[in-house]
Formats: structure tokens, C-alpha cells, sequence
């Protein structure tokens, strides 16, 4: 079984719910990543995942946009985050590690013979020995990417799908068909970050996606606080809160390091308190 | 080629070989499978045909010229160079052989708002004037820095009543400018179309591109047949994107007498690095919703490119020139800014033709290779657009001020 899949049985067993985080490796660096996520999971996030920053990160919102360029002013690169995860894993062994990006980093980072163009036994290899547990690639639906889900599902590691608003019931059987881990649902039709418009219709959308499957369904994009993530989480099996901790990190460079750390373990705490 | 009757790409999948594809999230999905349909259940109707046409005919200006460059073809003393003139049709370029294409579907899709992302601004002009013609909305994505070099050009799209919006991340240049249309689309899906201006971009938007620009190969065909009683022996066009190469290179494909030749924007030199042809010195990679040569560095982020033409400085390029490529059926070359800004000049002063900077690429192949040739030989450069959009950026090039 893999961790994650670990992770969501544990926290049914105690009746809660998973609280993901994202925030960008690399942003403002990799030392201030380890301790911004170790202070993420001692505070109470179950997953942890981690932005691989891209130059052009077409799905993010302005938020999220400038912590890639943050992160890529170091040249941030998948070996560094793969080291990072390593380390992460060492100290955190139970918590799951998923690396979200764009296709182009994972096949283009790894070879450095250029030749591949896709992910291969060497890349799962390195994936699986730095401790990652999943994968979130943005722009790789699943009609590119069978045999990647296969291959990637051969090691463990889990290829986590994005459905949206405008997933259509014969993709969304596709999607669960050709994912693991879990589902994460896009809350709205738009970028990272942005406004939610309707919870009715949210509430109607993962509740027929919970029905046709197992995996477990969090939602994402466009959840900001309390109230939004205990809202979302009495429907959902979790929720992802990324754009709202990455603002803070922003302001990392007005603020002394410790107080940034100090209020992202709060806003931490506090949503994890929410969703239970 | 013996496979030429083979020919039939992309495939059911999107794909020009192992180019091409539909790599975007999740929730632009739908509306390229919406495009799709829409685009393959109207392009063969009667109805539409004779839109398009009429469209093309009255609105555009077409058909375009084949024009002899004689005073060019005697001062480079080899083969005879004629001129494909898209730089006659209204707004300036062969850009509206496309737009005046998708404002069609879009309005059958029921989409009321329309936005784009533009380099040079010549597509940005050709979608503003086909969504005032149609009433829509209308934005176009335009990096800081190109609005800055194209300035022209904006306030044409303006006039034409479209809204132009600076993009400021990344290289502030087109990449970013396609970032934020997409960033835009996946925001506004429902009842927005976006119109690509390149052969780039997810299937089904390369065909798409394609098939609009290939009226510029068949007029060809046409004029050839009646002008030479037979076909042109190259044909050369430049190539950022790569929709007016494709446009006139498609129809031509399987005649393998005819070479076709795209010119990349070469920049400072192939061996500066600071350049942006990726089909000359770039590998293979994803952007943009697209497998396709890229240029790129070890961690597989997108380098920014050099041009001294707004609208080839791209780091990508359309996925069939990817497979084009690699099959060999056409060759790939590049011209720097100075062989561009020197035929720009040679052409305006010999001809009395001004081409855009873009254009100006594929005349110094021509330039280069012209004298090679024997006095009985044809070459076809796709005049792609005009050149007045250019001006103040050469004078800038040439230290003047306007």
C-alpha cells in the first residue's frame, strides 16, 4: 500500500480529515524550504506538496507565478528538490511527499541525454530513492500519460489527477480509471489562488465523484482560511491550502525568518483544527 | 519521399509523429475537444466554405499576388526570385488568413469574447479587426517588452476597439504573453474563444492554424501552374511559430521536386546561443500545451530568446516543423538580425517593397542561396508581412529616433 494511500486510511480510522499543503521548493531557498515544511508538518499538515518551480507555470495565479521566479533566481533544479525531499523523509518517515509541476521539468531535469522525453525506470528510481510518494504534473492529462500511471504505479508512486468544473462524467471515469492516491478536485474554473463562486454546486460535483470511487477526492485552489477549509472539508476527504501560505512566504524578505515561521505554523494549526 | 501518399498528420491523437499532443490542464480539456468537434464537423460544409471564401475574398483582399522581384533577381544574378505578397492583405500579413478562420468557429461555439496573445502584433491587429467586424470582445496578451517595440501596432489594435494587455512575467515577451492567454482562457472557458496565431499550442489548434494558412500554398499551386507551367523550385519562409511556413509549405508536401526551406530567427549567431531558432540548436520538450523542439536549459526551463523581429522570438515552435524536421522533407536554416536588417533594407530599396523583420529572415536565405542557382530556377519566398510596423525599431537599431 502505498503512503499516501496509508495516510487517508489512518486519518479515517480516526474520523479526520487530510490537510495538503504546496508551497514552491526553492522559495526563497532550499534551507528556508526544509525548515518552512518541517515547521508545515510539525504543526499538522498530512501531505506535503512541493511546487517544482517552471519557468512558465501556466496554471498558477500572480501569488504562486512569483515564487517560481523565486525559486528559478537560484536556478532551483528537480535534483536539488529530490535532495530536499530526502531529507524531508528522513526526519518526517510518515508523511507523504508529492512533487506538483509542469511535464517538461520531470523528462528534461533527470536525462542528461536529452533523448527520452518521458519518464522512465531511471527517473521512477530516483523518484522513489528521495522519498517521493506522488506526482502532480499540471499540464499532463490522461490521454498522454497511461503509460506513465503504469510505470510510475510499478514503484509505488502515485500520479495524482486534477478533475475541474468542466470535467465531463465520461473523463471524470477516465481520470479515477487512471490515478491513485487521491483525486484532487480544482474548485474553480481558474487559476491558483483565485475565488471560489459557487459551493453548492462543489458540494453536488464531489459527492458524484465520491460515489463513482474510492480514491479519496480533496479540493483545491482558491482556499484561504478557516472558514473556507472546514466548509470544504465536511464534503471532501481533505483540502489543499497553497497560495495562502506562499503569500506569507513572500513576505519572507520584509520580515525576520522566525516570525514568517512562526505565522505559518499558526495558520497551520489553525486550519488543521478546522477540518477535524 | 516513397511514403508521401502516407502523409496524413496529425493522427487521431493530436500527434505529428511523437509531436504535437494535448498538454494543458485539466480544465481546458473540454474546450479543445469542443473546438475540435465544432471544427471537424463544420470545415467540409458548403456553408462554411463559402464563408470562409467570401471572407477571404472581400474582407482580406486575397488572392495575393505572385510578384517577380526582377531588379532583386538580376543583382543577385541566379535564380529568379518571385515573391508570394501576404503582406498586401488587409491588416498586413498572412495572420488574417487564420483569424478570419476562428472568429467563425468561435461564433459557432456561441463564444462572445475573444483573446489572443501576440508578438509583433500582427495577430493581435488581425484578431482585433475580425472581432470589431463580428461585435466581440475582444483582449490581447502582449508582453511589456514587445508593446514597447511594436508600438504602432497597439495602438492599431486599440483603434479597433481591442483591449491590450501588458504582460510583465517571465521575459515579458511572447512565451508570457501565451502564459497569460491561457491563464485568461482557463479563467473565462465558458464564454471565451481563444484564437492562437500560430501553429502552436494543444491539438487541435496546430491543424486548425494549418488548414487556415494553407489558401496561401493552394493560390500558389494555382499561379505556378499558370505563370511557370509547372512548380516553383523552393520555397523559403520564415519560421518563429511557423504558421505562414506552414501555410504555404503544407499544400506542397507531397511534391517532392519542390524544397521547401524554413528560416529560424538566428539571432546574435547560432553559436552565441543568443538566438531563437530551436530547430537549429534546441532539444525536445513541452510548453505551451505541445511536444516540440525547444529552447531550454539542463533543468528543462525555457531560455528567453534573442530577435531583433518581435515575432519570432519564441522558444518553441509549431510541432509538424518538429516532425518536418526530423523526416527531412523540409529544411531548416537561420538567418541573424544583421543577414534580416540588411535584405530589409536591400528589399525596400530594390523593389520598392518594405517586408516585416520576420519576412526579412527568409529573404536572406533567399539572398544566400539565389546566386547559387541557375538563371531557370524558381524560388517562392512568403512575403509574410509588411513592414511598417518595423520602422521605429530599425531607426532604434540604427541609433535614430522618430
Amino acid at each position: 500500500m502505498s503512503l499516501i494511500k496509508s495516510t487517508f486510511k489512518n486519518l479515517e480510522s480516526i474520523n479526520s480529515k487530510a490537510l495538503v499543503t504546496y508551497t514552491v521548493a526553492g522559495d526563497p531557498n532550499l534551507d528556508f524550504s526544509e525548515r518552512i515544511i518541517s515547521e508545515i508538518i510539525s504543526s499538522g499538515a498530512d501531505i506535503i506538496e512541493i511546487g517544482v518551480p517552471f519557468s512558465d507555470p501556466m496554471s498558477e495565479g500572480p501569488v504562486i507565478q512569483m515564487a517560481h521566479e523565486r525559486s528559478l533566481i537560484n536556478k532551483t533544479s528537480l535534483p536539488d528538490i529530490l535532495s530536499l525531499s530526502k531529507k524531508l523523509k528522513q526526519k518526517f518517515k510518515s508523511t507523504p511527499i508529492v512533487l506538483m509541476g509542469y511535464f517538461n521539468t520531470f523528462i528534461n531535469s533527470l536525462d542528461s541525454t536529452r533523448s527520452i522525453h518521458d519518464i522512465n525506470d531511471d527517473i521512477c528510481n530516483e523518484l522513489k530513492k528521495n522519498g517521493v510518494d506522488g506526482l502532480i504534473i499540471v499540464d499532463l492529462p490522461y490521454e498522454e500519460s497511461e503509460a506513465i500511471f503504469k510505470k510510475l504505479s510499478n514503484y509505488e508512486i502515485d500520479l495524482i489527477r486534477l478533475i475541474s468544473p468542466t470535467t465531463n462524467d465520461y473523463r471524470i471515469n477516465e481520470i479515477i480509471s487512471n490515478s491513485s492516491g487521491f483525486l484532487y478536485y480544482v474548485s474553480l474554473k481558474g487559476i491558483t489562488g483565485a475565488e471560489i463562486d459557487s459551493y453548492d454546486e462543489l458540494k453536488k460535483r464531489v459527492k458524484e465523484i465520491k460515489e463513482s470511487s474510492s480514491i479519496p477526492v480533496v479540493i483545491g485552489f482558491g482556499i484561504k482560511d478557516r472558514e473556507t477549509a472546514s466548509k470544504m472539508s465536511s464534503f471532501a476527504d481533505g483540502v489543499v491550502v497553497g497560495s495562502a501560505i506562499v503569500d506569507m512566504i513572500s513576505n519572507s524578505e520584509k520580515q525576520e525568518n522566525k516570525l514568517v515561521l512562526n505565522k505559518i505554523s499558526k495558520f497551520v494549526g489553525d486550519i488543521k483544527s478546522s477540518i477535524q | 519521399m516513397k511514403d508521401k501518399d502516407k502523409y496524413n498528420f496529425p493522427d487521431a491523437d493530436g500527434r505529428y509523429g511523437d509531436f504535437g499532443g494535448k498538454y494543458v490542464s485539466e480544465t481546458l480539456m473540454s474546450a479543445l475537444e469542443q473546438l475540435e468537434t465544432t471544427y471537424e464537423s463544420l470545415k467540409d460544409t458548403e456553408q462554411f466554405k463559402n464563408e470562409i471564401t467570401d471572407d477571404l475574398n472581400n474582407f482580406v483582399g486575397r488572392p495575393s499576388p505572385l510578384y517577380f522581384a526582377k531588379r532583386w533577381t538580376e543583382k543577385l544574378s541566379g535564380a529568379k526570385i518571385y515573391l508570394k505578397r501576404e503582406d498586401l492583405n488587409h491588416t498586413g500579413a498572412h495572420k488574417i488568413n487564420n483569424t478570419v478562420g476562428q472568429v467563425l468557429l468561435a461564433k459557432h461555439m456561441g463564444k462572445k469574447r475573444i483573446i489572443a496573445e501576440t508578438g509583433a502584433g500582427q495577430h493581435g491587429v488581425a484578431t482585433a479587426a475580425v472581432a470589431a467586424r463580428h461585435g466581440l470582445e475582444c483582449i490581447i496578451f502582449m508582453g511589456e517588452e514587445d508593446i514597447e517595440r511594436q508600438s504602432p501596432n497597439v495602438y492599431r489594435m486599440k483603434l479597433l476597439g481591442a483591449e491590450v494587455c501588458s504582460v510583465t512575467s517571465g521575459t515579458k515577451t511572447l512565451k508570457d504573453a501565451m502564459n497569460e492567454a491561457m491563464r485568461d482562457w482557463v479563467s473565462n472557458v465558458d464564454d471565451t474563444h481563444y484564437i492562437i496565431g500560430s501553429v502552436a499550442g494543444p491539438h487541435p489548434y496546430p491543424k486548425i492554424v494549418r488548414d487556415f494558412n494553407s489558401i496561401v500554398g493552394i493560390e500558389l499551386k494555382e499561379q505556378s501552374r499558370e505563370l511557370f507551367g509547372r512548380f516553383p523550385d523552393k520555397i523559403i519562409a520564415c519560421v518563429g511559430g511557423g504558421s505562414n511556413a506552414m501555410g504555404i509549405f503544407y499544400p506542397f508536401l507531397k511534391d517532392n521536386s519542390v524544397d521547401l526551406i524554413g528560416v529560424e530567427a538566428g539571432g546574435s549567431g547560432i553559436d552565441t546561443g543568443k538566438h531563437a531558432a530551436p530547430l537549429s540548436d534546441g532539444s525536445i520538450g513541452v510548453l505551451h500545451g505541445m511536444k516540440t523542439y525547444l529552447m531550454q536549459d539542463n533543468s528543462g526551463q525555457i531560455l528567453s530568446t534573442q530577435s531583433v523581429s518581435a515575432g519570432l522570438d519564441y522558444p518553441g515552435v509549431g510541432p509538424e516543423h518538429s516532425y518536418l524536421k526530423d523526416s527531412g522533407r523540409v529544411e531548416y536554416d537561420s538567418a541573424t538580425d544583421e543577414e534580416a536588417l540588411d535584405s530589409f533594407h536591400e528589399l525596400t530599396k530594390t523593389e520598392g517593397i518594405m517586408p516585416a523583420l520576420e519576412t526579412a529572415h527568409a529573404l536572406a536565405h533567399a539572398k544566400k542561396i539565389a546566386p547559387n542557382m541557375e538563371k531557370d530556377e524558381i524560388i517562392v519566398v512568403n512575403l509574410s508581412g509588411r513592414g511598417d510596423k518595423d520602422m521605429a525599431n530599425v531607426a532604434k537599431v540604427e541609433g535614430l529616433t522618430l
